[in-house]
């Protein structure tokens, strides 16, 4: 059924999209912080797919440089432990560091939204069930329970997707549950029901498509947090395994020999923090660019 | 007469409550003809949009339709399953509401939406509903039809969207429309189009339209036959001409006294019904307007009166009627119209 509800969806927004995307765009654009996230993501975008391609040396090679060598003219930001040139690693960390974190907001996304919708909705012991499992999530630590699923599922860059997102999606099913909630004791829906709308349509061609700024907002504030949660169990040796470079993975290799290599750990740093900001400023961007209230 | 399109006997819907049971609708019977337009009135809480929508079973929680049998083509929609009256909605039976601002999705075009209420009951395939929303747009008269069927709402004022509202009801061609205060979100101007829009759509297609406000000039306009609610039951109906000339209620009388008139004289004031409409968590013994009516008698303190037939096809229940009260306690000539007034049965002059 959500096949066919999807494919529902899809075709009726996308004229609408047009002229609510039109709008928000041309609030976002007025954002000189949400701007500088855009164009930021769309260059870091553009390096992780250069990366695939191409890197100023292989990701992998050890000896291309002189171990705990600085910055300088062969090796921009330097040499690591094994002698692996740490702007290559930092470009193919990207991608890992994008993939996690959009990854992580599909598959919420894909949990939270029915979830919310449907519990929103029909209520009734359906949503109890849901509200309780939510407060049950919310009360475990969302380490212990990423540190567990790593370990029963083994680590790898799609488990890891995956346990991020059994911490995560909590957050995106309240937020849809609330929406719905509201939504459905609008009279447009009521209309809706009285010209004879299967539940289905209502829901995901009537309320959906009312939720979707909120849920935007919220899947882009999600994305450096995924990140930053990837780049902590990569920092203690949970995350991808070596040799594959992810930002946290570098940074802790090179916070043993913080002294007299900075660079090894400054350089991951630098491009998590601002990965982060930019994420941060295009969700802050995005909120008061679909913010209903806002509308000029 | 034709036989009835749709038979409403003894309908019950309740709320639950903490504080008891509210009996929105208590025991309404009716009948709608084909092609016939009916108004049902009364004010806020008398229970008419509540039976409008228990006719569909779309009333809203904690309210139930606990009795009664809403009988349409030989089956009664309160057995029905759900999925069969979810097809009855919208293609047999189709509703508007009040304000159509709220009533269209702000984020899906207008046009569309009108389509989708033709392939929600697979009714046309996509360029035929395309098409055919054109027409309907044309139907309700919005000019320009083919460029609006891609507005928003928003981009639409409140008269055009109560239009669009119209086109949508009519998309699959209802044998019944019911219309839940059409016109009360519009101003004075807009209301009368829309009437004659909703008038001319009942003389050309023949839909029969359940027309509820709480109106009477609404009524007039548009409506054939008329049912006065008050506290969930019905109090008075037949013809609109009797009931507007010879209303046999007293509460039927206050509305129809109440309504402003444009002739006036320039001291009279303005008449509102005297009391408020009454809890329905505790409906008052006996009649249930006694408290507010100025030609009750002692047995309407304690007796419930039952709806009958005072003049060939005009009902009312009432102890005393207008009849009564007219010859007997000078109504014509009443001034004062508090509780009891013409009886002499006013609230301090009681003996328990």
């Amino acid at each position: 059924m959500a096949a066919t509800a999807a494919a529902v969806v899809t075709r009726p927004i996308a004229p609408e999209q047009a002229s609510l995307w039109s709008d928000a765009w041309r609030r976002l654009r007025r954002n000189r912080l949400a701007l500088a996230g855009v164009v930021y993501l769309t260059f870091l975008v553009v390096v992780a797919l250069v990366a695939l391609i191409h890197t100023p040396y292989p990701t992998y090679e050890v000896g291309v440089g002189i171990p705990y060598q600085g910055p300088g003219g062969q090796h921009w930001l330097g040499v690591d432990a094994l002698g692996r040139d740490t702007l290559s690693r930092l470009m193919a960390g990207a991608q890992i560091s994008l993939i996690v974190g959009v990854g992580t907001q599909i598959v919420v996304l894909a949990i939270g939204v029915p979830i919310g919708l449907a519990a929103g909705y029909f209520r009734g012991w359906f949503d109890q069930v849901v509200t309780f499992i939510i407060n049950l999530f919310y009360g475990i630590p969302d380490l212990l329970v990423a540190l567990i699923l790593v370990f029963l599922l083994g680590p790898n860059l799609t488990n890891i997707i995956i346990a991020i997102a059994v911490t995560r999606w909590m957050d995106m099913a309240r937020l849809v549950r609330g929406q719905t909630l509201s939504l459905r004791e609008r009279e447009f829906i009521e209309a809706a029901r009285a010209s004879g709308a299967k539940p289905s349509k209502i829901l995901f061609g009537h309320i959906l498509p009312n939720a979707l700024g909120p849920i935007i907002i919220q899947a882009t504030f999600g994305v450096p947090a995924a990140i930053l949660f990837e780049a902590f169990l990569s920092f203690l040796g949970l995350g991808v395994p070596p040799p594959t470079p992810t930002w946290g993975s570098m940074a802790a290799e090179g916070i043993v020999t913080i002294r007299i290599a900075p660079a090894m750990v400054i350089a991951p740093s630098i491009a998590l923090s601002l990965t982060l900001m930019a994420f941060n400023f295009l969700g802050d961007g995005l909120r008061d660019a679909l913010d209903p209230r806002q509308r000029r | 007469m034709a036989s009835p399109i749709l038979q409403v006997k003894d309908l019950q819907t309740q709320f639950r409550t903490h504080d008891g049971i509210v009996r929105a609708v208590d025991g309404v019977t009716f009948d709608l003809y084909p092609g016939e337009s009916l108004g049902i009135v009364g004010e806020s809480g008398s229970g008419k949009s509540m039976t409008a929508l228990s006719l569909l079973r779309l009333v809203p929680d904690p309210g139930k339709v606990v009795g009664g049998r809403v009988l349409f083509r030989n089956q009664d929609l309160l057995q029905v399953t759900d999925e069969e009256i979810r097809e009855i909605r919208g293609r047999d039976i189709a509703m508007i509401f009040q304000d159509p601002q709220s009533s269209l999705n702000p984020v899906l075009q207008t046009g569309f939406q009108i389509a989708e209420a033709m392939l929600a009951h697979k009714m046309a395939s996509k360029t035929q509903a395309r098409q055919r929303t054109i027409e309907l747009l044309k139907r309700v008269r919005i000019p320009a039809a083919e460029s609006r069927v891609k507005d928003f709402p928003h981009q639409l004022s409140g008269g055009m969207r109560q239009r669009a509202m119209i086109a949508m009801g009519l998309a699959n061609a209802p044998s019944v429309l019911i219309a839940d205060e059409p016109t009360t979100a519009l101003d004075v101007t807009v209301q009368a189009q829309i009437l004659e829009l909703l008038g001319d759509l009942n003389q050309e297609l023949g839909t029969a339209i359940i027309m509820i406000t709480h109106n009477m000039g609404v009524v007039a306009g548009l409506c054939t036959r008329v049912l006065v609610m008050y506290a969930g039951k019905i109090v008075e109906q037949g013809p609109v001409d009797e009931i507007f000339d010879r209303p046999q209620h007293p509460y039927t009388w206050s509305l129809l006294k109440s309504i402003p008139r444009v002739d006036a004289l320039r001291h009279e004031r303005l008449r509102s019904i005297e009391g408020i409409a009454p809890d329905l968590l505790r409906p008052p013994a006996g009649c249930r307007f006694h408290p507010r009516c100025p030609f009750r008698i002692e047995k309407c303190f304690t007796d419930e009166p039952e709806l009958k037939e005072i003049k060939p096809n005009q009902f009312a229940s009432c102890w005393v009627t207008m009849d009564r009260a007219r010859a007997e306690m000078g109504a014509d000539q009443l001034l004062d119209i508090r509780p009891g007034a013409a009886s002499g049965l006013e609230p301090g002059k009681l003996v328990d």
